[in-house]
């Protein structure tokens, strides 16, 4: 039984012709093919000429920056591989799409944390090894090293911690001062009415002000805690001026004055107005508040998916995403700038790359916030979220 | 003509013929309505969808007020829309079938443009001269105002702002098709009648284009109520629709038997509305002019 024996005898007659049937071909291998190739063609400008052909296939599910030429490039070259991109816009749209079916195409996900945690426990991500990385761990920050609580599940390693940031407030320090900031209430104050942006992200604006309110939102909560988050959601949509979904749209404001502050992004937002010289765009992370910290630390993980027929080139592709050259380029892309988990790439950066991403502010971001990770009932939050959007109509 | 039809399903070949059609319409549009119908029974359970049988979102659906807020707000919107459109469409429309004959393929060919030109760039467009530093407000300082004199970004204003915009063009297409079409001597034949010219366009001109008035108006409602990209960027966010709401459903709550019965919801409504005004459409018809 071959991979094609299914086929009717003209179509096995012209697979083994073309020498396709001892390359172990598979469906998965050949879905890959078809994906590279279709890159390539796209890619190319769809020119007749015949593209040089790699040896082998991968194909990578991330954000847009983890495919940058200057990252993927120099890999490709060292293992002779072409690499298709399945481009995450979403988080979540990227799981629901693994759980789809894409888990039998993709071999490595770059996502957030969370979403690659929930690929433990779906089925969908391939245990690794910490012995084997410890030469990527060697250099990594103390926070980030084994064991690494959320990327554990069922007591093994599914992940790599890749980039990192912190969410808080976004402001402009020309037009409001950054001390009012250490705490969420500008958010509330009647004065700021039609002065906030909330980013349209999801659960980020929901869990700050979970925060303010006092609840930890990555614990199991009850109904009244429930209606406190109900509460605080009511009071922020009093102020907001807009919710957006894109980036542009909140880094302008910012930078013309019309908004104040943004609620839900962090240095994810910010750091690409300073590469591009606006440094009184900050992210900020509030004190804590009655012992709650504030401000919560995101990050993007990567993982291998379970069903790869080429494990050690995924781990291989993995160990360089996360390398010292590598990070760097990750670290400073033109659309948004963020700090790695590779501390061995802080030697690259110069004084003006720190600044843009404010490796001054980093740590103290890092000691005031949550880290980011599976909160049980984003679900009710979400609902309670779209409710009450509803009636601020 | 009824009798045709009638022998029609009788006839082999003409349903031979239709043949391909009906596969492809239960292949491509049935076969996933089906579908989608059964995921509304469905389950999630952390963000992963279970197949077990349930009424769990169909009660959601019909004890939560919320779902049926943002959808009586769509429809709002979306025949505010279909009347500003006709509003507007109609004149426009009636001038180049009938005032503007030199010129009617320059201005065809301007709207054309418009149409043809991406939604988002012309929604991003709106943003940049309604914002507060935008050429709305510098022509508003310029002529004297102060302040912000145009303050409408962000409110459900700039929102049908955009709709009316973006679908216009489908409005005055329809519109003018229908007004060119009409036989001129009708016309004439009115003010021979000694009809005012008020009294030929009331009695003549309009109930003849009223066809196209309805085709346009179906059109646009059905346009309007799935928009997603006006409340989002022009409306900021703040009043969503529909659309967004099943959106945000499906991707950011990953609720994927919620998100299917909300469309389900929005269609059902949607058909509903559009009979109904066929209904009425109907009846006037065979009442007289409009």
């Amino acid at each position: 039984m071959s991979w094609y024996s299914d086929l009717p005898q003209f179509y096995q007659n012209q697979i083994r012709e073309m020498g396709l049937d001892d390359a172990g071909m598979t469906r998965r291998r050949l879905l890959k093919s078809a994906g590279a190739a279709a890159g390539v063609a796209a890619m190319s400008g769809l020119t007749f000429g015949k593209p040089a052909r790699a040896a082998g296939q991968m194909s990578y599910m991330c954000w847009e920056g983890y495919n940058d030429p200057r990252i993927i490039d120099p890999f490709k070259a060292a293992n002779d591989v072409d690499i298709a991109f399945d481009l995450i816009v979403d988080s979540p749209g990227g799981f629901a799409k693994l759980q789809a079916g894409a888990s039998r195409e993709v071999d490595l996900v770059s996502s957030d944390m969370p979403w690659v945690t929930r690929m433990g426990p779906a089925g969908l991500a391939m245990e690794l090894n910490p012995d084997d990385y410890a030469d990527v761990y060697a250099t990594f920050y103390d926070q980030f090293k084994p064991p690494f609580e959320p990327l554990i599940s069922d007591g093994k390693t599914i992940g790599v911690a890749t980039r990192w940031g912190w969410v808080g407030g976004c402001i402009n320090t020309d037009i409001t001062d950054p001390d009012t900031w250490r705490s969420y209430d500008p958010v509330f104050d009647a004065k700021n009415k039609d002065k906030i942006c909330v980013m349209d992200w999801g659960d980020w604006p929901i869990l700050p002000m979970a925060l303010h309110a006092g609840i930890d939102p990555y614990q199991e909560l009850d109904a009244a805690q429930l209606e406190e988050i109900r509460k605080v959601l009511r009071a922020m949509f009093k102020n907001t001026r807009t919710l957006v979904a894109d980036l542009t749209q909140a880094q302008k404001g910012l930078l013309d004055g019309s908004l104040l502050g943004c609620i839900g992004a962090g240095s994810y937002l910010t750091s690409a107005v300073r590469k591009q010289g606006h440094k009184n765009i900050i992210a900020t992370v509030p004190d804590p508040k009655n012992g709650l910290k504030q401000g919560i630390i995101w990050v993007e993980a990567t993982a291998i998916v379970k069903e790869t027929d080429q494990p050690e080139l995924a781990q291989k592709l993995l160990k360089h995403v996360v390398s010292k050259d590598a990070g760097h380029v990750l670290s400073l892309l033109d659309t948004t700038c963020n700090v790695v988990t590779n501390k061995a790439v802080e030697e690259l950066y110069s004084d003006e790359e720190k600044s843009i991403l404010q490796t001054d502010y980093m740590w103290h971001a890092w000691d005031n916030s949550q880290m980011h990770r599976i909160a049980p009932q984003i679900d009710e939050m979400l609902a309670i979220w779209q409710e009450e959007l509803a009636a601020a109509q | 003509m009824s009798g045709e039809i009638d022998r029609s399903w009788r006839d082999p070949e003409l349903l031979a013929k239709a043949l391909p059609s009906v596969i492809l319409q239960t292949g491509f549009f049935l076969a996933p309505l089906l579908m989608t119908m059964a995921l509304t029974f469905q389950r999630t359970k952390n963000f992963q969808l279970t197949w077990t049988w349930s009424l769990e979102t169909w009660t959601d659906i019909f004890t939560k007020p919320h779902y049926w807020t943002i959808l009586g707000h769509t429809l709002f919107m979306a025949i505010t829309c279909v009347v500003l459109c006709l509003l507007i469409a109609f004149p426009v429309a009636y001038a180049l079938a009938t005032r503007l004959r030199a010129y009617q393929n320059h201005v065809k060919v301007l709207i054309t443009f418009a149409f043809l030109t991406d939604a988002t760039l012309k929604t991003f467009g709106w943003v940049l001269f309604l914002d507060k530093n935008g050429a709305a407000n510098y022509i508003a300082r310029l002529t004297g105002f102060e302040g912000d004199a145009v303050n409408i970004l962000f409110t459900d204003w700039a929102t049908m702002l955009g709709m009316v915009y973006n679908l216009l063009s489908f409005a005055i297409f329809t519109i003018y098709l229908s007004i060119d079409a009409i036989d001129r001597s009708l016309i004439l034949a009115a003010y021979d009648a000694g009809a005012s010219k008020f009294r030929a366009f009331w009695e003549v001109t309009l109930p003849l284009a009223r066809p196209g008035i309805w085709a346009a108006s179906v059109l646009i409602f059905l346009l309007a109520v799935g928009v997603f990209l006006e409340p989002k960027v022009l409306g900021g966010g703040k009043s969503p629709m529909s659309a967004e709401l099943i959106r945000q459903t499906f991707e950011t709550r990953v609720n994927w038997p919620l998100g299917a019965a909300l469309t389900l919801v929005l269609m059902v409504v949607a058909v509903f509305i559009v009979l109904l005004f066929n209904r009425i459409y109907s009846l006037k018809r065979h009442m007289g002019p409009i």
